[in-house]
């Protein structure tokens, strides 16, 4: 849930949702790449177990925000960040800037899920398995169950499980994207970021992915950019528009009061 | 065993890099060391007063100038042979060449480009002997012979620059001339090989450090160790990189071996000169192409 | 103007076939001249054959041998050399030092054959001579690091250009989901540029047999069937260097065009399988 402390006292707001630990916490954080400001001073809280839809105009920094999470913006040259950025990992919130925190220990726990599917030059299986690869898991009958695991929660699994070692490139948009999702699962990250998640995909498929989402809220914190108003209605519990570098408005309740977006972009996609 | 795998990788790659690099300094090193001090203008020009030398006044008998000059002269009529037909096939394989004839082509020009200096020597050889028994018996191997063989060798390499500069371009540069009313040899002269200038060109320096570099070619078609400056391209002649070959295995004395090491340096510094410009034509022209109005 | 036109566009076709006609008649003047040898059948002698002049035995088998280990063993140094400095360049070294590394790679290809040997010979030489304390110095090994060391700057750029080319997409998912570099490389980026690396090599060992230079300078040219990688050996090409001073009638003469023959065949074998590499359906995508 994003407020500032100015706008807790007007908008009086819902303690359910106080009920939500706070997952994130962002101070002044202000990100440029080279010459280019692109987030402006940020300050934002972002609440366990939800899912917080980020808007807003195109190029105006809504993947740089996401990146900032999980620190993937680091490989672009000339690329400078301030502030502070916090996740409550076990109890306790750690800054995931700090020098001493290991790198792929944070993308453990913080997964992404890209706009267009990327599924490595693999077969299924390998791919999902790709995570546990990478940390070192060994025991081939452990790998297996979490992939299977990783693959029923991400709705894929029944739609798969006889064809484990096909190439993964050959599956549909939407099962690629599912794939991902499961690949991005499979660790348990506590934090989800997806970046546009269905904008690559038909609206059947992309039923399927938000139906996906809204399942997995009870295990992870999501935050997903995006631009469908529908969508927004549908799953989001908080929507925040990043606009000229800062969050302006949106707020999580009943009302589901969702900013408004200018005319030209609805549908757009 | 995987941890043990991605923890040795980086290391290793460290050592390669490290292994590479000593090893490129130590060869420049080497030759700097020992021949830096030979630099002068009496490893060129011996004797013999430069001014006398360079008008063909007097020969040169203990300096590299022949061999300056007969390399020079070789590049010279080897790159003139070699580029008319070089661009021209280039042309006819980017532009007018389809299916299967040219995957025939392409193939017989990969083979050429892989058949190894020395046999494009010995064939060079054996056509000189050809005309020379069935043509006039003045024919012997001799600055023309190389200078053609040369030409054979660099051709490949020629045509398929040419080709893939041409190859390259993106297909509203090539449709807008025509368009307009150009016939496709208008095109080809006046929009696609302007634009593919940069590709070409360092195609045809980099052709020309590497007959300025060869020594198997033309130690079987008529370099020689003694032939003074060229008289006529019917002649003998003498080559740079040939003096090093026979200074390392025939040096009478130290000083001619450190003659030697000299010309090692020329060539070096010759090569890198080339190489250099080539890289710098084909950033400075992309540059000019792509971003000025 | 249409008659000109006409004959520029034909001298462009003429020249594509002269060029072509090259590349056949080099192989044919190899077989014309070197016909005597086939009509006594002597060819497949030649090949499996000793060169021992004072009994009239002309056999190349012994140079056959030279060749092939000397370029072998070139590889055997210069591929881990590549592999693990095209690696260096495109990932696991720091960016500006990995660009040095290239610039200097680069500028590697210009060396020529020749100095590498007269370097070699003064400089590498003695000091195998001294290491080993077996023979002169001048032998396979000295070759074949001099070969390594001529080889790896194609081999490496051509390396890096794979790497290079592993669509952005794979790279970043192996980021996301926490893989350091040397994982990026072992797991996604060379799998994926297996093709390139091997066509690669491939051509890499084309070279390696084709080179005259360096094992005519420091091999030692010895005609005997060397024993060990310290032994003095001798190519193909350094032998048809050797011989051309020879009588040109002389049967010694014609073995000259059964080593051009091989060679020709050699390199053309090679250039045939690495474009079959392009037809092979390795990767679906």
């Amino acid at each position: 849930m994003f407020f500032t402390d100015h706008e807790l006292n007007f908008k009086g707001y819902n303690n359910r949702f106080m009920e939500n630990k706070v997952k994130i916490k962002i101070d002044g954080l202000s990100f440029s790449y080279g010459e280019h400001p692109v987030l402006n001073n940020i300050t934002a809280r972002f609440s366990e177990n939800t899912i917080t839809a980020i808007v807003g105009p195109s190029g105006k920094g809504k993947t740089t925000f996401l990146m900032t999470l999980n620190r993937l913006w680091e490989s672009i040259p000339e690329a400078r960040i301030e502030g502070k950025v916090e996740i409550r990992f076990s109890d306790r919130f750690y800054n995931i800037y700090e020098p001493s925190y290991p790198l792929p220990r944070l993308r453990r726990l913080v997964g992404m899920v890209f706009q267009v599917p990327n599924p490595l030059p693999m077969s299924i299986y390998k791919n999902v398995g790709f995570p546990l690869k990478l940390a070192g898991l060994k025991d081939r009958n452990h790998i297996s169950m979490k992939v299977e695991t990783a693959l029923k929660r991400a709705f894929l699994w029944e739609e798969v499980k006889d064809r484990l070692t096909d190439d993964a490139l050959a599956l549909s948009g939407g099962q690629q994207q599912r794939l991902c999702i499961a690949r991005a699962l499979i660790l348990e990250p506590e934090i989800l970021l997806l970046d546009e998640p269905t904008s690559s995909l038909d609206a059947g498929a992309g039923a399927v992915i938000e139906e996906l989402l809204l399942s997995l809220k009870s295990r992870c914190t999501l935050l997903m950019v995006s631009h469908y108003l529908d969508q927004l209605k549908r799953i989001a519990d908080t929507v925040m528009e990043l606009s000229e570098g800062k969050f302006i408005s949106g707020f999580a309740g009943d009302e589901k009061n969702i900013p408004p977006i200018p005319a030209a972009r609805e549908g757009e996609k | 065993m995987n941890r043990v795998l991605e923890k040795s990788v980086t290391g290793f790659s460290w050592i390669c890099a490290m292994v590479l690099l000593g090893t490129v300094f130590c060869i420049v090193g080497y030759l700097l060391i020992k021949g830096l001090g030979t630099i002068n203008i009496t490893l060129i020009f011996g004797e013999t007063d430069p001014k006398d030398a360079l008008f063909f006044r007097k020969q040169v008998f203990d300096g590299l100038f022949p061999a300056i000059l007969g390399t020079f002269a070789l590049v010279v009529l080897s790159v003139s042979f070699a580029i008319p037909i070089g661009f021209a096939a280039g042309i006819y394989m980017a532009e007018y060449c389809r299916g299967i004839v040219k995957r025939i082509f392409s193939l017989f020009f990969d083979i050429l480009a892989g058949i190894p200096s020395i046999v494009v020597g010995l064939f060079g050889f054996s056509v000189a002997i050809f005309l020379h028994n069935y043509f006039s018996s003045r024919i012997y191997p001799c600055l023309l012979i190389s200078a053609l063989s040369l030409a054979f060798l660099v051709l490949p390499y020629l045509i398929r620059t040419t080709q893939v500069s041409l190859e390259n371009l993106p297909e509203d540069i090539r449709r807008t001339a025509p368009a307009l009313g150009a016939t496709k040899l208008q095109n080809i002269f006046h929009v696609l090989i302007p634009r593919s200038l940069s590709g070409i060109a360092s195609g045809v320096i980099l052709s020309i450090g590497r007959c300025a570099e060869d020594t198997a070619v033309i130690m079987l078609t008529g370099v020689v160790a003694t032939a003074g400056v060229p008289k006529s391209v019917f002649s003998n002649y003498e080559a740079l990189p040939f003096y090093i070959y026979y200074i390392s295995s025939q040096y009478s004395d130290k000083q001619k071996l450190l003659s030697g090491y000299g010309a090692a340096i020329i060539l070096l510094v010759i090569c890198g000169l080339l190489f250099a410009i080539a890289f710098f034509i084909k950033h400075r022209l992309t540059y000019h192409v792509l971003y000025r109005p | 103007m249409k008659l000109i036109d006409h004959s520029i566009e034909k001298f462009f076709w003429i020249a594509a076939v002269l060029s072509l006609s090259i590349t056949v008649l080099i192989f044919g003047f190899m077989v014309i001249l070197g016909f005597p040898l086939f009509k006594g059948g002597q060819f497949f002698e030649l090949l499996s054959q000793p060169w021992l002049p004072d009994y009239g035995t002309y056999g190349i088998y012994h140079m056959i041998v030279g060749t092939l280990s000397i370029a072998f063993i070139g590889l055997v140094f210069a591929f881990p050399l590549s592999l693990g400095c095209s690696a260096f360049i495109s990932v696991l070294g720091p960016k500006r030092f990995g660009q040095i590394l290239k610039k200097t790679v680069q500028m590697m290809t210009g060396i020529p054959t020749v100095i590498y040997g007269f370097v070699g010979i003064f400089l590498l030489v003695p000091i195998i001579r001294e290491l080993f304390e077996h023979g002169s110095g001048m032998c396979i090994l000295s070759a074949s690091i001099l070969l390594a060391i001529l080889i790896s700057p194609t081999m490496i750029l051509f390396f890096s250009d794979s790497f290079d080319q592993v669509p952005k997409p794979f790279l970043d998912a192996v980021d996301a989901l926490g893989g350091n570099k040397a994982q990026k490389i072992l797991y996604v980026i060379l799998p994926y540029s297996l093709r390139g690396v091997i066509t690669g090599l491939v051509l890499a060992l084309g070279r390696a047999m084709g080179d005259t230079m360096i094992a005519l300078m420091v091999a030692g040219n010895a005609v005997a069937l060397p024993d060990s990688v310290l032994d003095s050996a001798r190519t193909l090409t350094a032998h048809i260097a050797l011989i051309i001073a020879a009588d040109f009638e002389s049967l010694e003469f014609k073995t000259l065009f059964a080593c051009g023959i091989i060679l020709y065949l050699f390199t053309t074998f090679i250039t045939l399988s690495v474009r079959s590499f392009d037809l092979m359906p390795w990767r679906r995508k």
